[in-house]
Order: structure tokens, then sequence, then C-alpha cells
């Protein structure tokens, strides 16, 4: 068909509209595919490696060491894998290890890099660490005064997201990593070292039975489902999240670009309303004239998403790298599935195609004389506004391309929106982490040291404040900290969020976070159960205090010795004003006022990528969406530009009546961006609250706001830039 | 000094083989006042020279100069202040902007002359004041011209160009717009060139020029100009 030699012509004519539709289909489809592929990467290798390595389903402690053929015996009587861990941790002032000797059962360790342990003067660490600080096979490292050659280096099921402390927020490989020495070697420098007991439940097991026997026997001390170890769910939690995260993209932005591009190629249709009419007088049929041009919408969505997909095969590992930026160094396979890229493509020109159709439809409805007259569409009552009232005619132009235009307006206003939106919410997670780090000191209390011990002591430490810190669960096995105070203490927070001073001493109160959590609320009965024993208690909240940083429970310290069978006067860990050396050094964990700052801080370091991509993105969105609109609009008004320059008004004038309307759009433009972006970064602050177990305060700064301004304000003088030679290149003509 | 002055005019499109030349080395001159009708048939190249005369274009060599002011050689940007301060066009299709209302239309270059006329006296001498709120496609071609007319008018303009003003016009509304360009000719003293196929319209002129394959055959001034009443149209 002769007519199909326009699509060549057409799209060489109408270049700078194809390019920005297939940018701003690229872009977004990018978005998707980026989390897409992360999301899926990551899963699918959590999967083959906790299984090739026997993850853990639980991990506990006892007061009295289990003997070698109790454990066998253990494993027979209830159908399980059980092994004990010898652990030690150390202190070397700049850095401080766990070291290991190595499972045969139990969590295994993978080797990443280097060779495994073949003598005493060897040791193996973890991947994070040793890529952080850039040490590898042949390094040597000091642990307890011998310095030891570093053979390899390793990840660990139970250790993928390298937390500290299971209450820690943020991972940490700038100054703490696993270590493993030959069991001999072990043996000599720490001994037995801590023990902890490693479990695999088979499908028969009966857990609960098997936890009462273990504590009746042995006394256990803690125990730690998999499901509620963080450095084992986070794997999968992200990974979940990711995934997730994709979807939405994939309705909002690539939706939102879709409809975008939409609205611009039926405008695009709709200026060819005269040849429409035309070929129709001629006997073109309905079919045939909606699917020429149809297939004229084919191109952004098949180009876009054909070349989107080529860009993720080839970039997947990349894509997916930024998404490791929480984990140890795992190497997943990333790659893009089929039937994604396939739905990337088929998706938007699929949408394209259809509301092409619909539009040339809708058109061929009209009378064709109408059309010949290219009069479709151009009988709106907002042409009439102002036509009575004495104003500039510049200015009466101006709002008629505002008002007389809504579908172009809401396309400007959409990519103001789209990329205002996609900054804002890249500050905004800055501003959020960087809340954490400033405000969680203050809602804990006024302490600046808080000490852990290992051991339970009895009375009252001198110059500080004694807590009782037992863990519990609830009945879905989701644990939580039970914390006993005295009830005069000052310096841990106290104070409820109706503003009254806790009543410790005469029943229960809660955290922020762990009403978030555990959706009970003030005056709510809840009942949990003893990690050690599966006691249950139930008791009353009378109260919420203000910490969206800890789920805790908190009663005073009498309380929650009773709970636990302690005596009254107990205490597990220490809260202080001033650095307390003695204790210091009997403590197993110290969570100083800095310790949230800097685990936000390598947070933000970590997301660096992610956050760059996503202003980036948003100034690029920004850009071509507004570039793909400006040049429709001069197609459309290119009859009144060439008369306007016949007439003798000069570029720059044409340019500001034809354009300057749009410079109002900016400020609701960047006004509604900003607050969807903080909507969306509330929502996940709500929505993720026991992914992260943290209340992440949704926050963002003037100076944010002023930078997201600055940004797109950028974005569309960039766009203004790139057609301000649009005005120029239309000619003058003549009937 | 002539009010136009334009000597060996030459204007080429295309190259080599496929070359045309629309004007090939045009000479003429006329008087400030002067209604000049110029004649030729389709391609003769009145249209080229008509866009030279209003800076529209420029010939590839001679020389075109407007009361004083030589137009040729000149810079875009210089020909788009010539076009503002000095020419009011008409065109056969009277090229009315389709977003603005008949006033509006006079408007938008009464605001950008630098001497306009008031926009309620043009409206009115070409009687259209009624219509000043109705948009272009409400009209007929022949109110439509007439907008046209007061749109090149209210600049108060040197040199009024018309192309084909009543190529798509009945005769009824034809004789009505030449009525009222004779008018403007007369009443502001505006210097018109109009430019047509029609030898009818030829009596209305003081200066009538032929154009034949790009040069000019004759040029004639009549002795004395009869009205748009007078003329068979």
């Amino acid at each position: 068909m002769k007519l199909n030699r326009r699509y060549k012509r057409n799209i060489r004519n109408n270049l700078p509209f194809y390019a920005s539709a297939t940018v701003l289909t690229m872009l977004t489809l990018l978005l998707f595919y980026l989390f897409y592929v992360a999301g899926t990467g990551i899963n699918e290798f959590g999967d083959s490696f906790f299984a090739r390595n026997r993850c853990e389903d639980a991990t506990f402690s006892a007061y009295t060491e289990i003997p070698e053929e109790a454990v066998a015996e253990l494993e027979t009587k209830y159908v399980l894998t059980m092994e004990k861990e010898h652990c030690a941790a150390i202190d070397e002032g700049k850095y401080h290890a766990r070291v290991f000797a190595s499972n045969r059962k139990v969590d295994l360790y993978e080797l990443q890099e280097g060779h495994d342990l073949s003598s005493d003067g060897e040791i193996l660490i973890s991947a994070g660490y040793a890529e952080e600080h850039g040490l590898g096979e042949g390094d040597t490292i000091v642990l307890k005064g011998r310095e030891y050659t570093i053979a390899g280096t390793f990840l660990r099921p139970d250790y993928l997201y390298m937390v500290e402390n299971v209450s820690d927020d943020y991972k940490n490989v700038s100054d703490f990593f696993l270590a493993y020495m030959t069991a001999a070697e072990f043996e000599r420098q720490f001994g037995t070292g801590t023990i902890n007991y490693k479990v695999i439940y088979g499908e028969e097991t009966d857990e609960a039975a098997f936890r009462r026997e273990v504590n009746e026997k042995y006394y256990m001390s803690g125990y730690l489902n998999a499901d509620n170890n963080k450095r084992i769910t986070f794997v999968h939690e992200q990974a979940d999240m990711f995934i997730m995260s994709s979807w939405i993209e994939l309705v909002v932005f690539p939706l939102l670009t879709v409809a975008l591009v939409c609205i611009l190629l039926g405008r695009r249709i709709r200026s060819e309303q005269k040849l429409i009419g035309t070929l129709s007088a001629m006997g073109y049929d309905r079919g045939r004239l909606m699917r020429h041009y149809s297939l004229f919408a084919v191109i952004p969505g098949a180009l876009g998403g054909l070349l989107t997909a080529v860009l993720s095969l080839l970039l997947a590992e990349p894509f997916g790298k930024i998404g490791l930026a929480d984990y140890e160094p795992m190497k997943p396979d990333f790659r893009l599935p089929l039937w994604v890229a396939v739905a990337g493509i088929v998706i938007p020109t699929a949408i394209y195609y259809i509301s092409s159709m619909l539009r040339v439809r809708a058109l061929l409805q009209a009378d064709t004389v109408e059309l010949l007259a290219g009069a479709v569409g151009n009988d709106g009552k907002s042409r009439r506004i102002l036509a009575k009232r004495k104003l500039l005619i510049r200015r009466k132009m101006a709002v008629r391309q505002l008002i007389g235009n809504p579908g172009r307006s809401i396309v400007i206003f959409a990519g103001i929106f789209l990329g205002a939106m996609l900054v804002a919410f890249a500050f905004s997670f800055l501003d959020s982490v960087d809340a954490v780090g400033e405000k969680a000191h203050e809602e804990f209390g006024s302490f600046k040291y808080e000490y852990i011990l290992g051991t339970l002591k009895e009375g009252t430490p001198e110059g500080a404040e004694a807590v009782l810190a037992m863990q519990f669960e609830d009945l879905e096995s989701r644990r939580f900290t039970a914390m006993g105070m005295d009830k005069d203490a000052e310096l841990w927070n106290l104070t409820t969020t109706d503003g009254k001073r806790a009543d410790i001493a005469n029943g229960f109160y809660i955290s922020t976070l762990f009403e978030a959590i555990f959706g009970v609320h003030e005056g709510d009965t809840f009942t949990f159960r003893s990690i050690a024993t599966l006691e249950e208690h139930t008791v009353t909240v009378r109260g919420v205090i203000k910490n969206g940083y800890e789920s805790y429970l908190i009663a005073s310290r009498e309380i929650i010795a009773e709970l636990c069978g302690l005596p009254e006067n107990c205490y597990n860990a220490v809260l202080s004003e001033q650095a307390l050396p003695d204790i210091e050094a009997e403590a197993t964990e110290m969570i100083t006022d800095s310790t949230y700052r800097t685990q936000m801080e390598n947070m933000k370091q970590s997301m660096a990528g992610v956050i760059d991509a996503l202003m980036v993105i948003g100034v690029i969105v920004c850009v071509a969406a507004l570039y793909a609109t400006i040049n429709t609009l001069i197609s459309e008004n290119a009859y009144t530009i060439s008369m306007l320059k016949v007439l003798g008004m000069e570029d720059g004038r044409i340019n500001s009546m034809m354009i300057s309307s749009n410079h109002l759009l900016l400020i609701p433009g960047i006004a509604a961006g900003i607050a969807a972006a903080y909507g969306v970064m509330y929502w996940y602050c709500v929505e993720f609250v026991e992914v992260e177990n943290i209340m992440i305060p949704a926050t963002l700064k003037p100076v944010s706001i002023l930078l997201t301004a600055a940004l797109t304000v950028f974005a569309y003088a960039i766009s203004l830039i790139l057609v301000r030679g649009r005005v120029n290149r239309v000619n003058m003509w003549m009937r | 000094m002539a009010f136009i002055e334009i000597q060996g005019a030459k204007k080429q499109y295309g190259e080599g083989e496929a070359a045309v030349y629309a004007l090939d080395g045009v000479n003429f001159s006329l008087e400030k006042g002067n209604l000049c009708v110029i004649l030729g048939p389709s391609g003769s190249g009145k249209s080229t020279l008509l866009n030279m005369i209003g800076g529209l274009d420029s010939p590839d060599s001679g020389e075109i100069v407007v009361d004083g002011e030589k137009i040729t050689g000149r810079s875009k940007k210089e020909l788009t202040g010539y076009r503002k301060r000095s020419i009011g066009f008409v065109f056969q299709f009277y090229n009315l902007i389709p977003d603005l209302t008949v006033e509006e239309n006079v408007q938008v270059v009464a605001e950008i002359a630098q001497n306009p006329l008031d926009t309620d006296e043009i409206l009115r001498a070409l009687d259209i004041e009624k219509y000043r709120y109705r948009f272009p496609r409400e009209l007929s071609g022949g109110q439509q011209q007439r907008v046209a007319i007061a749109r090149a008018m209210v600049k108060n303009p040197k040199l009024l160009l018309c192309d084909e003003l009543t190529g798509a016009l009945d005769t009824k509304s034809s004789r009505s717009v030449l009525r009222f360009v004779e008018k403007m000719n007369r009443e502001y003293g505006t210097t018109t060139v109009i430019i047509t196929h029609n030898e009818a319209i030829a009596e209305l002129a003081d200066t009538v020029v032929r154009i034949r394959d790009g040069v000019v055959a004759s040029v004639r001034q009549n002795e004395t100009r009869r009205t748009a009443d007078e003329i068979e149209l």
C-alpha cells in the first residue's frame, strides 16, 4: 500500500516526538526491570544458597552445655539436625570479629575467593568486610595478638545480611567481620568459646516439645527462630520488597508514561484529521485507516520496549548489583526472564496501539466534511475564554493554550509531576534515613551508653541504671524484648504518647514500634510466651511510649523478673551517661548515642547508587515528557506560528506567547510531585515497618524541597532550550 | 526615487536540470500611494515577486528598495522588523488565526505595530464591527477577507500586499472586498499591490504590471481608475 510509505517519512519528520516517547517508555520500563531483576535474582540465590549450605531453622543457647551424645539423642528423638557451634568475640579496637570453628551440619560456609584453611596460621574472613577494606588471599590480619594470613573469603547463610547484633538496624562491614580458624587454632585461642546450638527441624519435629525438653534439662538462655532472625529473613523480605516495588512501579510510572504518550499520539492523530477526512472521502474504509494510524503508535512502544529489553539483558548484572547494596557480596544470576521482557514490549505497545485505534475510530465517527475542514475537536467553549475581555492578546492566547488544551496541559503537568516526584522521593529517602540518625536517640532517652551484659547480675550498678532485658515471643513466634526498669529510672524515655510518665510499677507499656508490629494498642490484652519455657502470659497494655526504633514491652524490673522467675533485683543491661570501662569489659554489646547515626550513614552510602539513579531518571523523564509535549504544541500551532511570523512578530515573542503559559504549571506540578513523593515515602515507612523493624519517620526537609524544585525547573529549562529552535524552524507559508 | 524600486531580481528554485527560474531579472518601479495590479498566469512568478517585496523571501541576485530602504541582503531578524513596520499582507485564503476572534485577529497585529490605527475604527471602516467576537470559521469567505484586510491595515502599513485576494470568493464578495481595498488606498494613502490572474481587476489600478516566465512583460499606467462597482468581475 502506497500509504505505508508515510511511515518512514512521518518518523523522519517527527523524530523528536518519537525519540522522546521512546525514551520515556524506556526509562519507565527500566525502573520496572531493574527492581524485578534485582528481586528475583536475590530470591533465587537465597533459596539455592540456604539449601546448599543448610541454613538453620533456629539457634539457641543454654546455661548448661548439652553433651554430644545428648545432641545425638535429641536429633533421633525429634527427627532434626542439631549442631554445637563454637564461637568467640574479639575486640581489637579498630575492628571486632566473631570467630567460629567450622560447622559440619548446619550453617556451612561457602568459599568465595582463595582457598580453604590448610594451616593454623590461616584464617578465612567474611566477604563483605574483605571487599570493603580491599583484603584478599595473602593479606594478614591480627587477632588476639597473632598475625593470621587470609586464605580466602566466605559467605554463610545466617549472615547474608551482616548485622552485628540482631537488634541492629543496618549492616556493619566497616569494623565488624566473621572469621574461621582451624579447630585446633580455635581451641588454643579460645578453648570451647561460646556455645550456641543450631537446629534444622524435620517435617515431623514437634518443635514445642523439643524446646520444652531442652529447657527442662539444660535451661535455655536464648532462642531465635530463623523467621525472626533478621540476618536470614532480610534476604527474602528485601527481595520480595523489590519485586513488589517493581510491580507498583509498572503500574504507576509506565502507565503514567503510557497515558502521557497516548494523549500525545491522540493529539497528533487529531492534527491529521484533514488527511484522514481526505482518505475517507477517497474511499479508504475505517478499518484500514485505523490500522494505518495505529501502526504509528506501535513505534515508541515496541522500540522503547525492545531497546529496554536489550539494554536490560546487557545490564542485568550491574542493575541487580545495585539491589545488593545491603547484603554480603552475593553472586546471584541476574537475568531478565523472557516473559517479563516480552511483557515490557507488548504491554505499552498494545496500549499505544489500542489507544490510537480508538482515537481514529472516534475521529471517523465525525462528519467527513468537518474532518476535511479540520474542525473536529475545535469547537470547545474554552476557545471563547476572555473573548470579550480587554486584555493583551498574548495573555489571552496563553490562557487559552493552558485551559483550551486540557490534554496537552495534563501531559505537561504529568511530566513535571513525574520528574519532581522521582527526585523528591530520592531526597525524602535520604532525609528520612537522616531523621532516624538524628531522632532515634532522643526517643530512647538521655543515656549515652547502653551495655548489654552476657550474664545476669543482682543489685544496681554504681553511677548507672540497671535494666533487665529478656526475650519473649508472641504466639506466632515473633520476638520482642521485655524490659524491666527501676520505677524512678531517668535515663530511659518513659513518657507516654499522651505526655504522662509511664507508671511502670503498676503495669505494662509498649513502644510505638511494638504497637505497629504486633497490632496491640492501649487497653488491649496481649498474650506472649517465654522463649525458653514456652510458658504463656497475658497482660493488659496501660499505655504507649513513643519509640519507633525498638519493639519492646516495658514494666518495672520486679514485674519482668517475676515473669522470668528471677530474683526481683536482677539486671543484664546497664544505661549510663558516661563511659563505664569496667562494665564495658564484660559487656557483649555496647550501643552509644551515635550507633544509629553510624548505621544510617552506612545505609545512605550503600543506597547512594539507587538514589542517584532515581534522581537522574527523574530529570530525564521530566525533560523527555516536556520535550515531547512542547514539540507537539509547536507542531499543532505551526499554522498560527507561521502567520505570526508573516505578520512581523519576532521568534522570541512567539515563543513566549505559545510556551510561556506552561510556566504556570510548574508550581502545581512540582508541589503535587513533592506531595506524592512524601506520600509514597510515608506509605513505605508504614507498610514496611515489620521488614525494616523500625518506624522510619517519613521526612522531607525544606532544603530538599528547594533542591527538588530547582532540579525540576532545571529539567524544564533544558526541555525549553531543546525546543527553542523549533519555533525558528517553522516556515512561513501562505495560501 | 520611486517608492518601490526593483532591479534585476532573480530567484531560482532547485539546481541543475531541475532548476526553475521563478524570477529571471525583474525590473520595475512604483510610486507612493499607487494602487498596482500585477497580472500573470499561474507559475509566472508573481507570488514570488510579492514575497520578495514583502520580505518573506530574498532574491538570489538583484536589488529591491522600498521607501528608500534596501531590503535585499538583510538578515531574517531585519526582515521580520521590516514586515512589522511596513507591510500589511492579505492572502487568498485569509490566513486568519483560528483560535482568535475577529477583534483579536486585528489586535494581535495592533499590539506589535509602532503606530497602529484604532481597532474599532478599522473594524467600522470594513463593516465587520458586528462580528468582532466571532471566530473566523463562523464567518463567510468575504467577511473573513475583510477581517484579513483589517488586520493588514491596522498597523497603518506603508505597503499593502494582496495575493489573489478574491481568488476564493464569489462575485458579490469579491466586489465588496475590492471596494474596501480601494477605500483603504484612497482614504489612508497606502501604497497597494494586488497580484491576480483576473484581468478585470486591472481596471482598478493606477499601474498594471504583466509578468510572464519570471520577467516583466509590460508596464501600463491607467489614465483613469475605475471603481470596484464599475468593473465586470
